[in-house]
């Protein structure tokens, strides 16, 4: 069987050669690692739907033994690229502190030369996101006006009109989807009660292409990072906000990479939120009972190692009593939307693995779980929702507004 | 639908295990050719996952009525290959869904559990419980209990607390071991390893998986020790590192609480990177137990006696001592994995040994000069070694067990892994040459060790398997191929 020529593969191939194929990515139990591979979990649990198992596949399309096909796509797009599996591997090179084997970046780079060379063999949905976001600067087939709607009468700074500080950016989601319940226009307040100065794109924010990246089409990632780093360098914000952890994830780790980075600082809302409450900015009136867990997204947690602020801010809402799941921080079991898995095979696999986070959610004692990510709200939400449980799934957004005595 | 086996098979195996189950999809197989070792094995026609002994017993009930091959995998963890079967034509049992704990009764201080758990996975309630699963040297977090039992369980005394076992034989009989309900009916615990009739138990340990299926065991345990010591000496002589080891072994058993460990200086390097060109064997006693009066007096014990050999004291490994006795009585030290660090340190090229104490010393350095022939021909052909491994210990009174390892740069290159292969394999048939036998009774490892029985234990294994797999299905290349698994480049 030829070789085949595999170009982004070819660049990570390091990775692949570090692997020991000994397989504690499927198999690592501890006290705080009750599973490592969600996918695994989930389904059969086969060796392919374990990181040992998809490096194995790389490997062999590297050297020729396998031939992309349908099964191949259909395997390497069921990953929610969660991270999981090289945290619990641990193998560091130890000149460079680095991992040795980054699993992500080979998924990540299989599904690029997939969908380079063979896009017929992937999954149509991806095609039509990709279509939108050229059309529509955003993912979700939906007119850019969604990004302003969110924020009528609301008096909101425009970002290229007026000197400000900070730019909040609301990302692609949360404005796009009614049942995320007025995010961004709760996080605007937010911010207005704190007296922060911030400005906002509206119709003109762009989309940060994280997901694009995540499924594969690294070459319009790559289009996106570039146009939107020229734009957000151009605007004179010092800081920029963002209220979803693929965006966070994307703007301070992609964009801050490469020859000409972003300039302005780069924040997570729970970040900035919780240096308002210990700078006494925002004072929380309301006091109500509730025990919560807090879910870390896979992009703000695990990849960005954004643990600590979400949960001060917890425990400074009065009533609020918090507890931990057997899998948190690092260790945290994705939702199951991650990697474009919400929209693969009609994000039935998702919400299998969202189901397993809401039942240790419940085994924990919460009455809740509260995230920091749309795809984890929305996914950990359908999860709750098809097991029937009374679990009620916020984001924290709702929570400092809610205890701010912020109304509408 | 792969042609390799029939539809109409896999539909009745589909039946038994359910859809969710089982797979003849080509790149699920090929994922299952490749496991932690360099050797891998063969592509499967059909892969099941069962989820029980009844789902076992039926497969292999169905697999024996029409004469097809089945090979067993656990954590996919071997370090000398799996077992190859017929390729293409195996149904491979991937037995690592069977991962339940049955039970751990304080009582009697066992643990029953499935045989496809991960041991590290096994080994987590049992210390929450207050008990220790002794299962030394292995990679706890990949290894599964029956792949532990059928492969290597031979090597480090576990083999001593395996009580009893649920067994599906290649008919797909199932049977019970161990002196409780096997040889017992009106018994519901397995409680003793050897109780009216024949030790049994003992048939299916270190057998590879040729003798049955193992569904379940039930294995004794020890109280979890709080306490720990630990002292760490020098020594220049190999001589005195044994003497050490025998006035140690006559006076307590070595394991699993008081295990003497010896690490060569390039074992030692890989800790402490400045430990400079000194070519001393560093020598490690712990004592764990329950007292600390006890322990202390263990300590000043086994600290009298590396004195009275002149082994020498190092601050920086009284501190390494110091650190170890703080840290292990913490989960993280019974759990203690070295799977990371190992895998940080390159392309393994393992070169275990399992030799008598008696006469270890001259087979040691011919062990070590084999070696270093072997490195100065990874220099001759430019591959690059990041560094070596050298460890034994005294697994009983008069067995001790290492490794020699050296540590590849890790490599695409396809000739690099075959002499990877060809190293380990030609290591074994050396020391397998001077009386070392190994205790990993896996892939590559069973063919050296069966060239090597006599006539009469040949013949004595051939009865057995005869009699309980008459049609030889299961896992029936072990032991008996002569071919060489690799050819010298």
């Amino acid at each position: 069987m030829g070789k085949q020529e595999m170009k982004n593969l070819s660049l990570v191939s390091h990775f692949i050669y570090n692997c020991r194929k000994c397989g504690l990515c499927g198999s690592k139990f501890t006290a705080r690692v009750p599973y490592v591979c969600p996918v695994k979990e989930s389904t059969g649990g086969f060796e392919h739907s374990t990181a040992r198992g998809k490096i194995i596949l790389a490997q062999g399309l590297l050297e020729g033994a396998i031939r992309p096909s349908r099964e191949l796509a259909e395997i390497i797009y069921t990953c929610t690229l969660c991270g999981n599996c090289q945290i619990q591997c641990g193998s560091i090179d130890n000149s460079t502190g680095l991992p040795l084997v980054d699993t992500t970046q080979v998924i990540e780079a299989m599904r690029a030369d997939l969908l380079r060379d063979h896009p017929e063999l992937v999954d149509q949905a991806y095609q039509a996101m990709f279509n939108s976001t050229r059309q529509y600067d955003n993912p979700w087939g939906l007119p850019r006006t969604v990004k302003e709607r969110w924020a009528k009468g609301l008096s909101l700074k425009d970002v290229r009109k007026e000197p400000h500080e900070v730019l909040l950016f609301t990302g692609c989601t949360i404005p796009s989807n009614p049942a995320l319940g007025g995010r961004a226009r709760k996080a605007a307040l937010i911010l207005q009660k704190a007296g922060v100065d911030f400005a906002v794109l509206g119709k003109n924010e762009p989309c940060c292409g994280s997901v694009q990246k995540r499924v594969g089409a690294f070459d319009l990632a790559q289009e996106m990072k570039e146009k939107n780093i020229a734009l957000l360098n151009s605007l004179g914000s010092s800081t920029i906000i963002t209220l979803c952890a693929g965006c966070y994830h994307t703007l301070k780790n992609d964009y801050q990479a490469g020859e000409t980075p972003l300039k302005p600082e780069v924040y997570h809302f729970v970040e900035f939120v919780s240096q308002l409450v210990k700078k006494e900015k925002l004072a929380f009136t309301k006091k109500n009972s509730l025990t919560v867990t807090y879910h870390d997204p896979c992009h703000l947690g695990r990849m960005m190692k954004v643990f600590d602020p979400p949960r001060e801010i917890l425990k400074a809402l009065p009533g609020i009593t918090l507890v931990e799941r057997a899998a948190s921080r690092e260790n945290t079991i994705c939702c199951g939307a991650g990697g474009g898995m919400r929209l693969f095979g009609g994000g039935i696999l998702a919400e299998e693995i969202g189901k397993a986070a809401v039942q240790a959610a419940r085994d924990a004692g919460a009455e809740a779980v509260v995230t920091a990510c749309p795809f984890c709200e929305l996914n950990l939400d359908a999860a709750a929702r098809q097991l029937g449980f009374p679990l009620a799934v916020y984001d924290i957004t709702d929570l400092v507004s809610e205890w701010s005595g912020i109304e509408e | 639908m792969t042609a390799r086996l029939s539809k109409e098979l896999f539909q009745k195996l589909s039946n038994i295990v359910g859809d969710k189950y089982i797979t003849s999809e080509p790149l699920a197989t090929y994922v299952y050719t490749q496991d932690a070792s360099v050797f891998g094995g063969t592509e499967a026609g059909i892969i099941i996952r069962p989820g029980s002994t009844e789902e076992v017993s039926q497969i292999l009930s169905l697999a024996n009525q029409r004469r097809i091959p089945v090979v067993i995998r656990g954590g996919g963890a071997s370090i000398y290959g799996q077992p190859k079967g017929v390729p293409k034509k195996n149904i491979l049992l991937d037995m690592t869904r069977m991962n339940r704990i049955l039970e751990i009764n304080p009582e009697s201080m066992t643990v029953t559990a499935q045989c496809g758990i991960i041991m590290g996975k096994l080994q987590h309630p049992c210390r929450q419980a207050g008990f220790y699963l002794f299962c030394p040297f292995a990679p706890l977090q990949i290894v599964s209990l029956g792949g532990w039992i059928s492969g290597a369980a031979g090597g480090g005394g576990i083999w001593r607390d395996i009580v009893s076992m649920t067994v599906v034989l290649p008919d797909g009989t199932v049977v019970k071991t161990g002196g409780g309900p096997g040889s017992n009916v009106r018994q519901k615990l397995s409680y003793n390893r050897v109780l009216g009739g024949p030790d049994f138990t003992g048939l299916f340990i270190g057998d590879g998986g040729s003798f049955g299926v193992k569904t379940e065991a039930t294995v004794r345990l020890t109280r979890f020790p709080e306490v720990i010591r630990a002292s760490i000496f020098e020594f220049s002589k190999l001589e005195k590192v044994l003497e050490v080891i025998k006035r140690h072994v006559a006076c307590v058993d070595p394991h699993p609480f008081n295990p003497i460990m010896v690490f060569g200086s390039g074992a030692m390097r890989n800790f402490m990177p400045d430990l400079g060109d000194s070519d001393s064997f560093v020598v490690m006693g712990m004592m764990q137990g329950h007292s600390a009066q006890e322990m202390d007096a263990k300590l000043d014990t086994f600290n009298a006696l590396g004195e009275a050999l002149e082994g020498q004291r190092n601050p920086a490994l009284d501190a390494m001592a110091a650190t170890m006795a703080a840290s292990s009585s913490s989960e993280s030290e019974t759990m203690m994995d070295w799977l990371s660090f190992f895998n940080a340190l390159g392309l393994a090229c393992w070169l275990p040994f399992t030799l008598p104490r008696e006469g270890f010393a001259e087979n040691y350095r011919k062990l070590i000069a084999w070696r270093q022939k072997r490195l100065e021909e990874t220099e001759r052909r430019g591959y690059r070694w990041n560094g070596t491994f050298e460890f034994f210990t005294p697994s009983d009174q008069s067995t001790i067990i290492g490794e020699i390892d050296v540590f590849f740069q890790n490599t695409s290159t396809p000739e690099m892994f075959a002499f990877v292969r060809t190293t380990m394999q030609e290591f074994q048939e050396y020391s397998h040459e001077i009386g070392s036998i190994d205790v990993y009774n896996q892939g590559v490892m069973s063919y050296i060790n069966g060239r090597f029985w006599s006539p009469g234990f040949r013949q004595l294994f051939q009865t057995v398997k005869s009699a309980l797999d008459p049609n030889l299905i299961l896992n029936p290349d072990l032991w008996m191929s002569e071919q060489k698994d690799t050819k010298r480049k």
